[in-house]
């Protein structure tokens, strides 16, 4: 290696390590917490950045933050039993440089709502209500109970896990849902061109809807469940691989290979399941046993 | 009281079938004829005054050839055509005040709906045409809304979302479009009213979303 190519690696070494401490000297955490009551409230809107929620002991919030630039900063504010928190972009401030990630911990009852354009949101191990919303935003909700679930995407997937009893809506226009063990009163999703997956046993009792417009439906349940499925898609192809016990009184007409109506398993103790589709195609499977 | 009070009061007097409530003017009017007569006019003439007033209210043509002339001599000015009616989506604010719309376009819908599952299923194939006619009254004020500004308004707010805003409403719009045909086949049809309400929550959350409320 001649003196030159070594003068110029060790040029660029300097460099690149004087940016990369930049970079990482640009980068600020900040803590804050909160002492609340029970049944608080946490508010966070953050533009460009992750926002993670999971429960902790005590009546108390916490909220650590990285700003990866001086172009942002947090505002942040307790009115009542409420934390509100804002990612503030300053001047000249942009998707990257405004970025903050947020790690929140909240007491387990308490109600959360998240607001991210780019980022992902997650919660978990809550039975507050929970409402999440964002463009492009990966929504991550798992483990909760008795509370409401509320998710509007554009376009970010969303992924569901083991929600019980839950007042679930999902609302994505091109975003792909997955709903995993989620049971509860009322299950809502509506899509314009995502697909929706539903794995789980539709609960007993009910009400479970899931409707796309060109997005495709896949329901896969265990033999046992218990479930009135109605399924029906204007254009596109419904396919049933589990026998169902007819209906006699349908009020849409059943065409073979577009709509389906009947009954699995016990009707005493069924849901009621809809599911509905433009064109795109709807599929009742019955999960095999591992 | 004489003929001079009595006239006097007259004229202080708003309502004139009021007068001769007053004891002294009813003694007046009881012994002069003449003050009684004039009383009775004037009561008939606001009484008729009212009658003439509902009944020849001018015409819309009226009122357009008194502004033609208005106009002609430089009594109205011409409004200046650069300022929309509409509210700009230039300024930071400004998207607030399209929520009104927003909020009104939804609630049309929604009523529409509403009235629509509430009518006896006999009389639902009689007002198809009704049905039609709401639907495109909720598309107006939907498209009043102008999709253009508000992708233009989603690039100013996050440029790289531009095609993904366009794409996404393109296929909420087919989505309605879609919804409306089935509707409009089978007006009874339960289900298809639903979809419908859904396709224009799907286009009211597209708006919501490009409002972006995080933003500061």
């Amino acid at each position: 290696m001649s003196g030159r190519t070594i003068e110029l690696v060790v040029v660029g070494a300097v460099l690149a390590g004087t940016l990369s401490v930049g970079t990482l000297s640009a980068e600020t955490h900040k803590d804050y917490r909160f002492n609340v009551g029970p049944k608080a409230g946490v508010s966070v809107n953050n533009p460009f950045g992750s926002v993670s929620v999971k429960p902790a002991p005590g009546n108390v919030v916490v909220i650590s933050a990285v700003l990866y630039s001086d172009k942002v900063e947090v505002d942040n504010n307790l009115v009542g039993n409420r934390v509100e928190i804002q990612s503030h972009l300053l001047p000249g401030g942009d998707p990257q440089s405004g970025r903050v990630d947020y790690e929140i911990l909240v007491p387990a009852d308490a109600s959360v709502t998240l607001h991210s354009s780019t980022g992902s949101l997650h919660a978990e191990k809550l039975h507050g209500d929970v409402t999440l919303e964002g463009a492009s935003a990966t929504v991550d909700v798992h483990d909760i109970s008795n509370a409401h679930v509320h998710v509007k995407t554009l376009n970010g997937p969303v992924t569901i896990t083991n929600v019980q009893d839950g007042h679930v809506e999902v609302d994505s226009l091109s975003g792909d849902v997955t709903l995993t063990s989620v049971t509860g009163p009322l299950v809502q999703v509506i899509s314009t061109s995502g697909g929706i997956n539903y794995i789980g046993d539709f609960g007993d009792r009910g009400e479970y809807r899931l409707t796309s417009h060109s997005g495709n439906i896949e329901a896969t349940v265990p033999g046992s469940t218990s479930a009135d499925v109605s399924a029906r898609s204007v254009r596109g192809e419904v396919h049933d691989d589990i026998p169902l016990q007819p209906k006699t009184h349908t009020w849409f007409p059943i065409t073979q290979g577009s709509a389906f109506w009947g009954t699995m398993g016990q009707t005493t103790m069924s849901s009621t399941v809809v599911l509905r589709s433009f064109s795109g195609k709807i599929h009742l499977r019955k999960r095999t046993s591992k | 009281m004489n003929c001079v009070d009595l006239q006097a009061s007259l004229a202080e007097t708003e309502d004139v079938s009021r007068v001769g409530q007053n004891s002294a003017q009813r003694a007046h009017l009881k012994s002069c004829p003449e003050c009684s007569a004039l009383v009775a006019e004037l009561n008939l003439i606001a009484s008729s005054a009212i009658e003439l007033r509902a009944a020849n209210e001018p015409s819309p043509r009226v009122w357009n050839s008194i502004e033609i002339a208005l106009r002609q001599e430089g009594l109205i000015r011409p409004q200046r055509t650069g300022r929309s009616l509409l509210p700009s989506l230039g300024s930071r604010w400004a998207f607030a005040r399209w929520a009104l719309p927003v909020a009104a376009a939804v609630l049309i819908t929604v009523g529409v709906y509403i009235r629509q599952t509430s009518l006896p299923v006999q009389l639902a194939r009689n007002d198809a045409p009704a049905v039609a006619v709401s639907s495109e009254v909720s598309d107006a004020a939907i498209a009043g809304l102008n999709d253009e500004d508000l992708l233009q308004e989603a690039a100013k707010q996050s440029p790289a979302m531009q095609a993904q805003y366009t794409d996404n409403l393109r296929r909420v719009n087919q989505y309605i479009q879609d919804a409306k045909g089935v509707v409009a086949a089978d007006p009874n049809d339960e289900d298809a009213r639903r979809s419908l309400l859904e396709a224009y929550q799907e286009k009211a959350m597209l708006f919501e979303l490009a409002m972006d409320r995080s933003l500061p």
